[in-house]
């Protein structure tokens, strides 16, 4: 039985038995010949997946078995070793159908591996052969260009061996867990359902080495053309070679004529398949190619036991009538053939961020870009991305010329642009002598340069530069993609910059009078300012101002007026520090420098219809005077108002005139409190949070406005949800260390807020999500 | 008149020149047609120091050899660099890394006293040199393209790129791709990747091109699983000589 069965053959014992003891150990079904003779013999009698054979034996060569097997047993796989490796030999090894090489001493392990992977992959393609039928009846209808048949499998198969008994057959081949295009003489050799080539069909259109002259030198010196007209088909071309065929026959066909890839060309017929299991390096999708309407003589899409086949042109057509039972497609077939690569392109993972006609103009735009030097610093200038794309087609020009010195030929062969001497001339100039310089033109002409010339795109995403790279630096995908993500990000900061309106008194103070000073207690007191130029401060209750002394500094200050009392505005100050202390010494009528407003304020638009329950502690009462003064001077737009004031001793009281006055107001409730009293003390003694259970208050309409030290928040919130307040309801200013008061130094930051700018007013329910806050 | 050709041997195997007489029958008649061998102590018994083309074996590794070579050079109108020892120093640089009388010890034992020996180098570091033949052993294509060229009075086309370039024309599989590590990327071509196409990897026996990307691969080799230390070994091995040099 065939399975995993493999035959060596080799007339040295050790090597013999050594490979055989090996593979037997690893579960294989191993046979031995020692000569040709033997060997024959063993393989009349039964049947192998693997043969594993000596070049070199006594008597007959390893070569002679080789044609043996091919003739009756085409389907054992050959895998040649030898001591004297020549290319004469595997070429020769090749074209019998040998499909690899080892050179002795061999490592038993990769010999079995590659064992291992010939049996699956051939086991992906049933082996068996089928005698081939009878041609089928001409079809009763001329087969017409642009439809669409099913072909079964079967069928297929024999069309391709009635091919290749016509002409050479190209087609793609498992090849130790990859895919090649070779040469084949069985349709069993194929591989259709692979998902990319190492090198791409267009080499046989446009061959890695080719002779485009002969010539004789001496006298009656010339030359001639020399072509190469031999037919050939070549099997299992994905869309996206398709695409790269059609743009070469633009770059070699257009303009200037080229006659040998014309001749191979026109000679070549195109067997196209659908691919269903893209490389996870290709973005054939984004390039437009990954299914072909033309370009292909026929297209298959593999449907399990058949093919639906595109005819793409009249040769295949004929084809097809000769050498193919067809059906017409049915409403399943149809609906298949759109689920299977509906299915196929659904499974690519890589895409451009931008459309492909962007292209030319977003590299237009990034000559200069750093990504070119950043990018290919590690490009080891190999050529490998060049010589595997099916769009690349520069080649340079060799003569040779026989030892007579009488004749010779002229031969081209690739050359690429990523290879340092490429664009260098005779005098030593390289005119493109780096690598970031060589890394951009190949992307440019992916992107750019092709499309503009030809009007196709320069690169068809087949992912093979991007696998062929080991510096993984090719793949045009990502520079096209890190590309357009620079000019993205340049054209945003260009707008930003384009659009900029610089504010060029953000950081000069505007001059302000002190119109009035007023000693509130022992070391605070607070001041009335108005602009020299008669304009308002702008302000809304709970924002603050910065206060410049020139030559000392400047410090944040809570503005402790209402905005609805205009031409002038108070801050009150204690007097803590240096900043503090020169505006302590500040006389009535000095000049000093004001910036602001800064930071939120409290929302007197939310507050609005509101019961408002004041909570002050110490200076806390100096912006939350601001919001008092508001709400007074609006009156009707507000609910109740209760104030609540706690001082630490009567004689740290603050505005007294004021507090006075709010208790025998009656639109306001008005709670006042001392920690600790003195004898001639009448009121309430104890912290503040003593007020709040002697107020009713609605928790459904009531905000309550907090300002103090900061221990004093953490209790007062204690108290507040004792009366059930919702956290929203609960407005707190806090304080922080400003300097710029413009959301740029830094220095306010609690977590991701800046508290000039998003505060200095946050209601508990968001400060529950700032965790340095309170 | 033909051009007259001598060959000559330093410190190496031999094995190029024997490569040169493994050349088939038909090339080896055409390439008598085109010069005379005037000296070949491998293969004939003629010597003759009258000579335009002189073809150079091996590395230098001996005082005595430096003036020989010299000569040669003064006589020779053209000179060659045949194989890996001559042109890049090869392996016979590996005993560099050695003291010279630690390695004169482990060859030669209690002999050592009869012997002398000088760091290894390529003949290019004690003589100029026209053109090179690299490899190890040579390409006899290369060999007639060479002369070929000296006979036509042009510049080879010796490739200076990487051995990548002409593994992938062959159509070969990445031998990374097997798990396996190469020095292709950073060697000259030139030798169609001979080695990768008949099962093995390259192991840098032409040299380097002339910008190789050394970080890179160095990088690379790690990725692919080798140490600092071997891959500071793997590029030894052809190699030596470029190295120590810096």
């Amino acid at each position: 039985m065939k399975g995993n069965s493999v035959l060596i053959v080799d007339d040295e014992a050790i090597v013999r038995e050594s490979i055989r003891d090996w593979l037997a150990d690893a579960g294989y079904d191993v046979a031995t010949a020692e000569t040709a003779e033997e060997a024959l013999e063993t393989i009349a009698k039964r049947d192998f997946s693997v043969m594993v054979l000596d070049i070199r034996l006594p008597g007959q060569t390893g070569l002679s078995i080789l044609k043996e097997v091919k003739a009756q047993r085409p389907w054992i796989k050959s895998i040649i070793i030898t001591a004297y490796p020549s290319e004469e030999t595997t070429k020769e090894a090749t074209r019998l159908g040998a499909i690899d090489y080892m050179v002795k001493p061999l490592a038993p392990d990769d010999l079995e591996h590659l064992i291992r992977e010939t049996i699956e992959s051939v086991g992906k393609e049933p082996t068996v052969i089928t005698p081939p039928k009878a041609p089928g009846k001409p079809a009763a209808k001329a087969i017409e260009i642009k439809k669409s048949v099913v072909v079964s499998k079967q069928s297929f198969k024999s069309l391709v061996n009635n091919l290749i008994k016509i002409t050479d057959v190209y087609g793609v081949k498992a090849k130790r867990g990859k895919y090649v295009y070779d040469s084949i003489s069985s349709a069993n050799e194929l591989a259709l359902n692979y998902d990319v080539t190492v090198l791409p069909p267009t080499a046989y259109l446009f061959p890695p080495r080719e002779t485009i002259l002969k010539f004789k030198l001496g006298d009656g010196s010339k030359s001639e053309p020399v072509t190469n007209n031999t037919p050939r088909a070549i099997i299992g071309v994905h869309p996206y070679d398709i695409k790269a065929i059609e743009m070469l026959d633009e770059a070699f066909i257009t303009t200037n004529p080229d006659p040998n890839y014309i001749a191979r060309r026109q000679n070549s017929l195109i067997i196209g398949v659908d691919n269903l299991n893209p490389s996870p390096k290709s973005f054939a999708p984004s390039m437009g190619t990954h299914t072909a309407e033309n370009g292909f003589d026929l297209m298959l899409t593999d449907l399990g036991t058949k093919y639906m086949v595109t005819i793409g042109s009249k040769k295949g057509a004929d084809l097809l009538r000769k050498y193919a039972q067809i059906s017409q497609p049915t409403a399943d077939d149809i609906a298949k053939q759109k689920a299977v690569l509906d299915e196929a392109q659904a499974k690519y993972q890589l895409h451009l961020d931008v459309p492909r006609e962007r292209l030319p103009k977003l590299l237009e735009d990034s000559y200069d870009d750093a990504y070119w030097q950043s990018r290919s610093e590690t490009c080891l200038s190999c050529g490998s991305c060049v010589m595997v794309c099916p769009t690349c087609f520069c080649f340079d020009v060799q003569d040779d010329v026989a030892l007579n010195l009488k004749e010779g030929q002229r031969t081209r062969q690739w050359d690429g642009c990523m290879l340092v001497d490429f664009a260098k001339v005779a005098t030593g100039e390289n005119f493109r002598h780096d690598k970031a310089s060589r890394f951009r033109h190949r992307i440019y002409r992916k992107g750019k340069y092709v499309i503009e010339r030809y009007g196709r795109m320069g690169c068809v995403g087949c992912g093979r530069c991007a696998i062929a790279c080991l510096a993984e630096i090719a793949s045009p995908l990502e520079a096209f993609n890190a590309i357009a993500e620079s000019v993205r990000a340049k054209q945003a900061a260009q707008r930003i910059l384009r659009e900029a309106r610089p504010e060029s008194e953000l950081y000069a103070p505007r001059p302000a009078q002190l119109v009035r000073v007023e000693q509130l207690a022992a070391k605070e007191k607070v001041f009335e300012m108005k602009f020299l130029d008669g304009k308002e401060l702008g302000h809304q209750p709970g924002q603050f101002v910065s206060v410049s002394i020139l030559g000392i500094g400047e410090s944040p200050f809570g503005v402790a007026t209402s905005p609805t009392r205009t031409g002038s505005f108070e801050f009150a100050v204690r007097n803590v520090g240096s900043v503090t202390n020169a505006i302590h010494n500040l006389q009535k009528g000095a000049v000093v420098g004001i910036r602001g407003p800064f930071g939120n304020g409290f929302n007197v638009k939310a507050l609005e219809g509101k019961d408002i329950l004041f909570i002050a502690g110490g200076i806390g009462l100096f912006p939350v005077r601001s919001l008092i003064q508001y709400v007074m001077d609006r009156r009707k737009q507000f609910g109740r108002a209760i104030v609540l004031f706690g001082a630490r001793t009567p004689a740290e009281r603050l505005f007294v005139d004021e507090l006075a006055a709010w208790k025998n107001n009656p639109d306001l409730e008005f709670y006042e409190t001392v920690d600790r009293g003195t004898p001639d003390w009448t009121g309430n003694v104890g912290v503040i949070t003593t007020l709040i259970p002697k107020v009713q208050i609605d928790p459904r309409k009531t905000m309550a406005i907090v300002v103090g030290p900061p221990i004093m928040y953490r209790f007062v919130i204690v108290e507040l949800k004792k009366k059930d307040l919702p956290d929203e309801n609960i407005i707190m200013s806090l304080e922080r260390r400003m300097k710029c008061g413009v959301g740029k130094c830094g220095h306010c930051q609690i977590n991701g807020v800046y508290v000039c700018q998003e505060g200095p007013v946050f209601s508990l329910a968001q400060l529950r999500n700032l965790r340095e806050a309170v | 008149m033909k051009a007259k050709v001598a060959f000559f041997d330093f410190t190496s195997c031999e094995g190029c020149q024997l490569d040169v007489l493994n050349l088939t029958g038909e090339e080896l008649l055409d390439l008598l047609g085109a010069i005379e061998i005037v000296n070949f102590r491998e293969a004939i018994s003629n010597r003759s120091d009258d000579y335009d083309i002189a073809f150079i074996e091996g590395s230098i590794s001996r005082e005595a050899e430096i003036p020989r070579l010299q000569k040669i050079r003064a006589q020779a109108k053209v000179l060659v660099a045949l194989g890996a020892c001559a042109c890049i120093g090869g392996v016979n640089c590996l005993k560099n890394h050695l003291p010279m009388e630690q390695a004169l010890k482990m060859v030669y034992g209690d002999a050592a006293k009869y012997y002398d020996t000088i760091p290894a180098r390529p003949i290019n570091a004690v003589v100029p040199v026209d053109f090179y033949v690299r490899g190890c052993p040579i390409q006899t294509g290369e060999l007639v393209k060479v002369v070929k060229a000296l006979l036509l009075g042009k510049k080879p086309d010796i490739p200076n790129y990487p051995v990548c370039t002409e593994c992938k024309m062959a159509g070969n599989i990445c031998v990374f791709e097997f798990g396996k590590t190469c020095l292709g990327p950073v060697t000259r071509a030139g030798c169609n990747a001979i080695c990768v196409t008949g099962g093995r990897q390259c192991w840098g026996c032409r040299g380097l091109v002339d910008e190789p990307n050394k970080n890179s691969e160095e990088e690379i080799l790690k990725k692919h699983g080798l140490t600092p230390e071997q891959v500071v070994e793997k590029f030894k091995i052809y190699n030596t000589y470029a190295e120590v040099k810096k």
